[in-house]
C-alpha cells in the first residue's frame, strides 16, 4: 500500500505492507534512532512521539500513522559543533543527559529524552514523581534510573532558566562521615561539615555526584577522578547510527532460525524442500548442510576451560528452544513462513530437568556425540559439565573445633541478563572476500578465532567489528548467533541480519545459572569460624558453556570472604564442592557477577542466621571474620578458572570503612534493633525491616586477561587511542580516554577513542570479569607512557633549539594542560610537537604500543544495605532503600562509575524479588516476554545511594580495582536479611515472592 | 499476519468490513493488543477515525467512546483516585498512549488491572453488528467477558459506560509495585448499599466475586471465588487467603471514603 507520512515536518510517500511497523518502516527509512528492543511495545526502545504523545512504534502501525505528525530523535537537537554551520545545537535534555551520566549503553536514551521532552513541554517544572512516570514507558537495564531522572529535573531547571548544581559538586556527606586512617576529606569539594547533611528534595534530585571519600595519591590528578563526559555520550543522545543494526547493506538477507519445541529428542528426519521453494527465500540450512564441527559457544581465552559440546546444527536438539535449521529470506515474514514449511520429524528421549537426578547413574545422557571434548572433570556419561572440589586447610578439623556447626540449604533461581538491545549481527563478504562480522558482542576477537573452524576459515579471513553495544551484561560474552548469519552468508554469498525477538532472548539465550546450595559453618561461641563449606549444584542446561568458570567462581569469590579470626585467619579451613549439571533447560552462560551472586544469598543469608543465632551483632560478627589486607586470597593457591592457581595477597581492603559509611548513611545504629522502628504508625499490617550483606569480588582474570592499546599522535595534538576493549554501555572507552589523557597531558576530547575492530584495534580479550578498567587501562597506559617518552623527546628538542642558555633534560618534562613545560616554565604545545613530528624535521609517527596481564585480580570490597516494608498479610515485600559502600580502589569517573553501582543494584534487586526464569514440564519458559519477566521501571524503584570508599590498589597506575560486578552480589541476601529483621522469617530461595513470604509468616505462628 | 489495512471513516463502513466473509478481519483501536506473531492472514479496522475517542459525563455517568485511550481516561478530572490507580498499573506511560478501553477489556486476561475495575464498576457495553440498523445491543462486562471470542466477531464496541460517582477502592499484591498483580481486588460501592467486588490476577478474565445489596460477606464471597484460583505464579491457597485481605482493605477503604 502507498503510504503518506509526515517524519519530522517532511512529507514522505513509500510503499509498505499493510502490517509493516513504524518502527520498521522509519529504519527503513534511516531514522535509526528508533530502537527495536521487543515486539510488544514493553521496553520503549522505539519510542517515537506521535502528535505531540509518545508511543511505542514496535506497536503501532506505519499505516495508523499516516494523518499524523511523527517526530523522532533525529529532529531534537544536534552537534554543536559542524564546522562553519551554525547550529542550534543540542537540545538541553540531551545535554543533561550527556553531562549527567544518563547514558550508558545508550539504547534506550533517544527513547527517553523523546519521552521527557514531551513531559517539559506540557510541565515545565516537574516534581520528581511526574518525571519517574513519564519514564516508566522506558526500561532502561544499565542505569537504575536515577541519572536520567536527575538529567530531566537539571534539563527543566536549565529551561526554566534556573542555575543548576555543577555537575561536579559533590553530595554532602553524612555528618558522621569521618576521614578513614590515612585518608583525608574530598579535595574535590567543600570541607564536609556536618550542617551541610540537611535533605533537600531539589538538591537531592538534580545532583548526579556520588559520595566519595577519596585516596591522597589522586590530588595532582588532572582527568582520573574526574566526571569527565563519556566519549560517546553525545552521539548516543542524538541517536546516531551507532549500533550493530543501525547499517544499510544493499541485497540484505534476513536470517530466521527454527528452534526445536520438543526438549529432548534426535531430528530423525528433515526435509527443507518446500521452504527452498518459497519465492523469496535465499537459502534453508539444516544440520546436513553445513560441516559438523564441534566448539564452545563461550567467549573465553584460548583454550577454552570448558568442554567442546555444541554444533551449528545438530541432529539432535536438547531443549525447548534449541537450534533445528536456519533460513535467509528476502523479508523477514518470508523467512518466518519458510519455517512453517520445513518438515521436521523428531523421535523424542526422555528429557531430565532436575539436575540432581540427571547427574544420578542411569539417567538419559544429553551428550552422547563422539566428537564432545572433555575440559578437566567433565563427564558427559554422568551429565558433568563440570566437577570441583576444592579443600583449602584442614576442613573437617576446623568443623571438628567448633561450638556449634550451622547447616543449611538455599536455592538461587535462573535469570535473564535481559539488555534492551537484542542480540543482532550483520555479516557480509567485503571486497577481498574476506567475511565481515558486525555484531553485538562482548567478546570480539574470541568471535573471530572461535567461529574460524566453524566457518572453515582461516583467522585472518574473518573481520569482526564491534559498534556500540546496547548492553550485554555478560549475554554478549557468547558466540551464540554470529554462526548463524556466517553460514547463511557463505551458503548465499548475501549480506544477511540476524536478529533475535524478544521471546528468542528468553527462549534461545543464555541466563544465569541456577543453583541449589548446602552450606555447612563451624563456629566457636565468641563468633570466630572456624570452618566453612559450600556445595552448589548448578544446572548449566544443555550446553556447558561458562559451566566450570561460572560455578567456580561462586566459590572462589563468595567463600574466599570469611577466613575466620585468630589463628584460623592465618590458616582457614574452606571447602567448595560443585557439579555442574546438564539438563534440559536453556543453557546458561555468563552473566553479570559471573557465578557471584549465586554464591553470596547462600554465604550472606547463612553468616545472618549464625549471627542472629549466637547473639552477635550481625556487622561485627562479619567484620570480625572478613578477610583483610595483608592477606592471602585463600582460593588463590586453590583454583584459577581451571588454571594453574598462584598465590595471590590482598594488597588493599576498604571493607571496615565501607560498612561504617554504609551503616551511617543507612541509619543503621538508629533502627536495627529498635522495635519502634520497626513499625508503621497506622499500618499494623507493615513491618519494616534492615538487613546488610558484605561481598566481594575480582578484578580481572590472573596470569590470563590480555588487553591491548595502541595510540598515535595527531598533527593538532590530539590523539587516536584504538583499543580492542569492549565497551559495552559501562563508559570504559572514557575511562580508558581518562587514563589516557591523564598520561598524556591533554583533555580527554583530544583522545579520540576507537573500540574495537579485529582489523585495526589491538587485541583484547573482550569485555568481562570486570577487567577494563584494570587490564586494558593498563595497556593504555603503558601506549601512552610509550608515546609520552617520545614527546619529551621532541619537545626537548624544540625547547633546546630556543635561544636560552638552560638546556631540557626529557625526562624532566611534564605533560600537562596540553603542553610539555620544563622544569623552568617554558613550554610547546602538543599540536607544536605533533605537527613537527609529522610534518617538519626528522618526522616520525609518534606512537605507541601496550599490552597487560596481570599476576593479581585485586578484589574490590562492599557493604551492601537494605531497608524493606513487609505486608505481613500478603506477604509483599517493598525494596525501600538501597546503599552501597564501595571500594572499588580510586574511581576515575565518579559518575560513569556510580551509574554502575546504581543499575546493577538494580539487576540485583530484580534478582532478590521478581526475576526468575521458570519452565513447565515439558521444559517450555513461562516467562517468554517483559511483561512477564519483569524488570525494575523508573517509577518504583527504591532510594538509591552510592558510597566509593577509595583504596589504592599498587598493582595499578592509577591504583583501581573494578566496580562492574560487584553491585551485583550483596542486594539479595540484604533483601533477604532485612525481611529476616521486618518479620523474623527465613527465606532461603529467591526471588522472594509474595507467597514465599506469606507461607513462612503462616509457618512461623 | 496482517495483510490488509482498512482506516474506515463511518461506523458502517467499519461493521461492513468486520462483518465480511472469507476474511478475518479484527477492530483496531491503538494496536498495542493485537497479535502479530500468527501467520494467519487478517486484516485490521483502524478505528481512529470513527469518532469514538469521546469522554462525556452524563449525569453519574461517564460514557467512554471506544477508542478513548487509557492515558485520556486516567486525565479526566473526575475520575475516581481507585480507578486511575487500575489504570496506571495496567500500563505504562507510553502504553497508554496508544490502548485503548475497549481494545484493552478485548484482549485482557485475568491479571488487568483495568479490567478489574470496569468489572467492579458494572460498565456496560454498547455493542454494533453490521445488520442493526442503528440499534445497539447493551452488554454488561461480566456477561461478555467469558463469551468475548463467541460474541464480538462480526461486532463492534461503541460506547462504555460506567458510573463515576460511587466509592470505589483497588488494592493489589505483586512481586514489585509495577509488576502485574498476583491478586487485585476492586470493589465499587453505589449510594444505594449495592456493593460489586471484583478480583483479578488470575485466569482468563478477572472474577466477580459478589454483586450484593450490601457490603456484608465480601470477604467470604472473594475467598470462594479464587479457591481454586491456582497457576503457574501462585497456588490457590495464597490466592484464596489474600483475596479476602485485599477486599477487606477495599472495604475499609470504601469506608473512609
Amino acid at each position: 500500500m502507498i503510504l503518506d507520512l509526515n517524519i519530522n515536518g517532511i512529507p514522505l510517500t513509500l510503499t509498505a505492507s499493510p502490517g509493516d511497523s513504524l518502527l520498521r518502516i522509519l529504519r527503513a527509512q534511516g531514522y535509526f534512532g528508533v530502537k527495536h528492543g521487543c515486539e510488544s511495545g514493553e521496553c520503549g526502545a522505539c519510542t517515537v512521539v506521535l502528535d505531540g504523545k509518545p508511543v511505542n512504534a514496535c506497536v503501532y502501525l506505519a499505516a495508523q500513522a499516516q494523518g499524523h505528525r511523527i517526530q523522532t530523535i533525529e529532529e531534537v537537537g544536534q552537534h554543536p559543533e559542524q564546522g562553519w554551520k551554525v547550529t542550534t545545537g543540542l537540545h538541553p535534555l540531551q545535554s543533561a543527559f550527556v553531562e549527567s551520566g544518563a547514558i550508558q549503553c545508550g539504547y534506550c536514551t533517544p527513547a527517553m529524552i523523546l519521552a521527557a521532552r514531551e513531559l517539559l513541554d506540557r510541565e515545565p517544572n516537574p516534581s520528581e514523581a511526574a518525571v519517574r512516570e513519564t519514564l516508566s514507558g522506558v526500561l532502561c537495564r544499565c542505569t537504575g534510573y536515577l541519572k536520567p531522572v536527575q538529567a530531566v529535573l537539571r534539563a527543566a531547571a536549565a529551561l526554566r532558566g534556573e542555575a543548576v548544581e555543577p555537575i561536579d559538586a559533590p553530595i554532602p556527606a553524612p555528618p558522621e562521615w569521618l576521614p578513614g586512617e590515612g585518608d583525608k576529606p574530598s579535595p574535590r569539594g567543600e570541607e564536609i561539615h556536618p550542617s551541610t547533611f540537611i535533605p533537600h528534595p531539589l538538591l537531592a534530585t538534580t545532583l548526579v555526584m556520588p559520595r566519595i571519600q577519596v585516596t591522597p595519591e589522586t590530588e595532582t590528578w588532572q582527568r582520573v577522578g574526574k566526571p569527565e563526559i563519556k566519549v560517546d555520550a553525545v552521539k548516543l543522545a542524538q541517536g546516531k547510527p551507532a549500533f550493530a543494526a543501525d547499517f544499510e547493506k544493499r541485497g540484505l538477507l534476513v536470517a530466521k532460525v527454527l528452534h526445536s519445541p520438543i526438549a529432548h529428542a534426535h531430528i530423525k528426519h528433515i526435509n527443507a524442500s518446500r521452504a527452498r521453494e518459497l519465492p523469496g527465500v535465499a537459502a534453508v540450512l539444516t544440520w546436513q548442510d553445513i560441516p559438523r564441527v564441534i566448539y564452545s559457544t563461550a567467549g573465553q581465552s584460548d583454550p577454552i576451560p570448558g568442554p567442546l559440546d555444541s554444533f551449528s546444527l545438530d541432529k539432535k536438539v536438547r531443549y525447548v528452544g534449541d537450534r533445528v535449521a536456519f533460513v535467509a529470506a528476502e523479508t523477514e515474514e518470508i523467512a518466518q513462513q519458510a519455517l512453517e514449511l520445513i518438515e521436521v520429524e523428531y523421535e523424542p528421549v526422555p528429557a531430565i530437568f532436575d539436575p540432581a537426578q540427571a547427574m544420578q547413574p542411569g539417567a538419559q545422557r544429553l551428550h552422547d556425540e563422539p566428537e564432545y571434548v572433555n575440559f578437566a572433570e567433565s563427564d558427559p556419561t554422568r551429565n558433568l559439565a563440570a566437577h570441583i572440589r576444592i579443600d583449602i586447610g584442614d576442613v573437617e578439623r576446623g568443623f571438628a573445633e567448633a561450638d556449634t556447626i550451622f547447616e543449611d540449604e538455599y536455592e538461587v533461581s535462573k535469570v535473564q541478563q535481559a539488555h534492551i538491545e537484542p542480540h543482532v549481527v550483520i555479516t557480509y563478504w567485503d571486497e577481498d572476500d574476506r567475511l565481515v562480522i558486525r555484531t553485538s558482542t562482548q567478546v570480539p576477537f574470541h568471535v573471530r578465532r572461535q567461529l574460524a573452524p566453524v566457518l572453515g576459515l582461516p583467522i585472518k579471513r574473518i573481520r569482526v567489528i564491534k559498534p556500540r553495544i546496547g548492553g550485554g551484561f555478560g549475554g554478549k560474552q557468547e558466540v551464540m548467533i554470529e554462526d548463524v548469519a556466517a553460514h547463511l552468508t557463505i551458503a548465499t554469498g548475501r549480506p544477511v541480519i540476524f536478529e533475535y525477538s524478544r521471546e528468542e532472548e528468553f527462549t534461545a539465550a543464555r541466563s544465569r545459572h541456577p543453583m541449589r546450595i548446602i552450606m555447612k559453618t563451624g563456629v566457636k561461641k565468641d563468633g570466630t569460624i572456624t570452618a566453612n563449606a559450600m556445595y552448589a549444584l548448578s544446572d548449566t542446561g544443555a550446553y556447558g558453556c561458562h559451566a566450570l568458570t561460572v560455578t567456580g567462581n561462586t566459590g572462589h569469590k563468595s567463600m574466599a570472604l570469611y577466613v575466620g579470626d585468630g589463628p584460623y585467619r592465618k590458616a582457614p579451613n574452606i571447602r567448595f564442592y560443585a557439579d555442574v549439571v546438564y539438563t534440559n533447560h536453556p543453557p546458561a552462560g555468563a552473566y553479570r557477577g559471573y557465578g557471584v551472586p549465586q554464591g553470596y544469598w547462600p554465604v550472606e543469608r547463612h553468616m545472618e542466621k549464625i549471627a542472629r543465632q549466637l547473639g552477635l551483632d550481625p556487622l561485627e560478627f562479619r567484620l570480625k571474620n572478613a578477610l583483610r589486607a595483608g592477606e592471602l586470597h585463600p582460593f588463590s593457591t586453590a583454583w584459577s578458572e581451571g588454571r594453574e592457581p598462584r598465590p595471590e595477597t590482598i594488597e588493599t581492603c576498604g571493607l571496615e570503612e565501607c560498612v561504617r559509611q554504609g551503616s551511617v548513611a543507612t541509619g543503621w545504629d538508629e533502627k536495627f534493633g529498635n522495635p519502634g522502628w520497626h513499625q508503621v504508625p497506622g499500618k499494623p499490617h507493615l513491618r519494616r525491616g534492615i538487613g546488610m550483606a558484605m561481598v566481594m569480588q575480582g578484578t580481572a582474570i590472573p596470569y590470563l586477561d590480555m588487553g591491548g592499546a595502541s595510540v598515535k599522535m595527531n598533527d593538532d595534538g590530539s590523539f587516536n587511542l584504538l583499543v580492542g576493549a569492549t565497551d559495552l554501555g559501562t563508559g570504559s572507552d572514557t575511562v580508558l580516554a581518562q587514563m589516557a589523557a591523564e598520561v598524556l597531558g591533554v583533555a580527554v576530547n583530544d583522545i579520540l577513542v576507537y573500540s574495537s575492530d579485529t582489523d585495526f584495534t589491538p587485541f583484547d580479550k573482550g569485555a568481562y570479569a570486570s577487567s577494563t578498567t584494570y587490564i586494558s587501562g593498563t595497556a593504555v597506559v603503558r601506549a601512552c607512557e610509550q608515546a609520552a617518552e617520545r614527546i619529551r623527546l621532541r619537545a626537548a628538542r624544540l625547547l633546546n633549539e630556543q635561544d636560552s642558555p638552560v638546556k631540557v633534560v626529557p625526562h624532566e618534562i611534564r605533560l600537562i594542560d596540553r603542553k610539555a613545560v620544563a622544569p623552568d616554565g617554558r613550554a610547546v604545545s602538543m599540536a607544536e610537537i605533533g605537527h613537527h613530528a609529522l610534518h617538519h624535521a626528522e618526522q616520525e609517527q609518534i606512537m605507541g604500543v601496550g599490552s597487560y596481564v596481570s599476576p593479581v585480580a585485586p578484589p574490590p570490597f562492599a557493604a551492601q544495605f537494605s531497608e524493606v516494608t513487609v505486608d505481613i498479610e500478603t506477604g509483599q515485600v517493598v525494596v525501600d532503600k538501597l546503599v552501597m559502600g564501595v571500594d572499588s580502589g580510586v574511581i576515575v569517573n565518579p559518575i560513569t562509575a556510580s551509574g554502575q553501582i546504581e543499575g546493577g543494584m538494580t539487576q540485583a534487586l530484580g534478582y532478590a524479588v521478581c526475576e526468575e526464569m521458570r519452565y513447565d514440564e515439558q521444559g517450555r519458559s513461562r516467562e517468554r516476554n517483559l511483561r512477564d519477566y519483569h524488570i525494575f521501571q523508573a517509577h518504583e524503584m527504591p532510594e538509591l545511594i552510592t558510597i566509593f570508599v577509595e583504596t589504592f590498589e599498587p598493582s595499578h597506575p592509577f591504583g583501581v580495582k573494578a566496580v562492574a560486578e560487584i553491585p551485583m552480589d550483596g542486594v539479595a541476601p540484604a533483601v533477604g536479611n532485612a525481611v529476616l529483621d521486618a518479620c523474623g522469617i527465613q527465606i532461603d530461595d529467591i526471588p522472594i515472592t509474595p507467597e514465599k513470604v506469606w507461607r513462612a509468616l503462616r509457618d512461623k505462628s | 499476519m496482517i495483510v490488509e489495512y482498512h482506516r474506515p471513516k463511518t461506523v458502517e463502513e467499519a461493521l461492513s468490513l468486520l462483518s465480511r466473509n472469507g476474511m478475518l478481519s479484527i477492530p483496531m483501536g491503538g494496536g498495542s493488543g493485537i497479535d502479530r506473531s500468527s501467520l494467519e492472514p487478517i486484516a485490521v479496522v483502524d478505528l481512529q477515525d470513527l469518532g469514538l475517542n469521546t469522554l462525556r459525563v452524563r449525569g453519574n455517568f461517564l460514557d467512554l467512546g471506544a477508542t478513548v485511550t487509557l492515558q485520556a481516561l486516567l486525565d479526566f478530572p473526575r475520575l475516581q483516585p481507585a480507578l486511575l490507580q487500575a489504570i496506571r498499573h495496567e500500563a505504562n506511560y507510553n502504553l497508554r498512549h496508544v490502548a485503548t478501553v475497549a481494545g484493552t477489556l478485548l484482549v485482557a486476561d485475568g491479571r488487568s488491572p483495568f479490567t478489574t475495575a470496569m468489572l467492579a464498576l458494572d460498565a456496560r457495553l454498547a455493542l454494533r453488528t453490521g445488520n442493526d440498523q442503528g440499534k445497539e445491543e447493551k452488554i454488561g462486562l461480566g456477561d461478555l467477558l467469558p463469551i468475548r471470542e463467541e460474541r464480538l466477531p462480526g461486532r463492534l464496541i461503541t460506547l462504555i459506560t460506567i458510573p463515576h460517582t460511587i466509592r470505589l477502592a483497588y488494592t493489589y499484591v505483586a512481586r514489585t509495585p509495577a509488576d502485574r498483580p498476583i491478586v487485585c481486588a476492586v470493589v465499587a460501592a453505589w449510594p444505594s448499599g449495592r456493593t460489586r467486588v471484583a478480583l483479578g490476577g488470575f485466569g482468563s478474565a478477572p472474577l466477580l466475586a459478589m454483586d450484593g445489596p450490601e457490603a456484608k460477606g465480601a470477604e467470604i464471597a472473594a475467598q470462594n471465588t479464587y479457591s481454586q484460583a491456582g497457576d503457574e505464579w501462585a497456588t490457590a491457597e495464597y490466592r484464596q487467603e489474600v483475596a479476602g485481605v485485599l477486599v477487606r482493605r477495599c472495604m475499609e477503604e470504601i469506608s473512609s471514603q
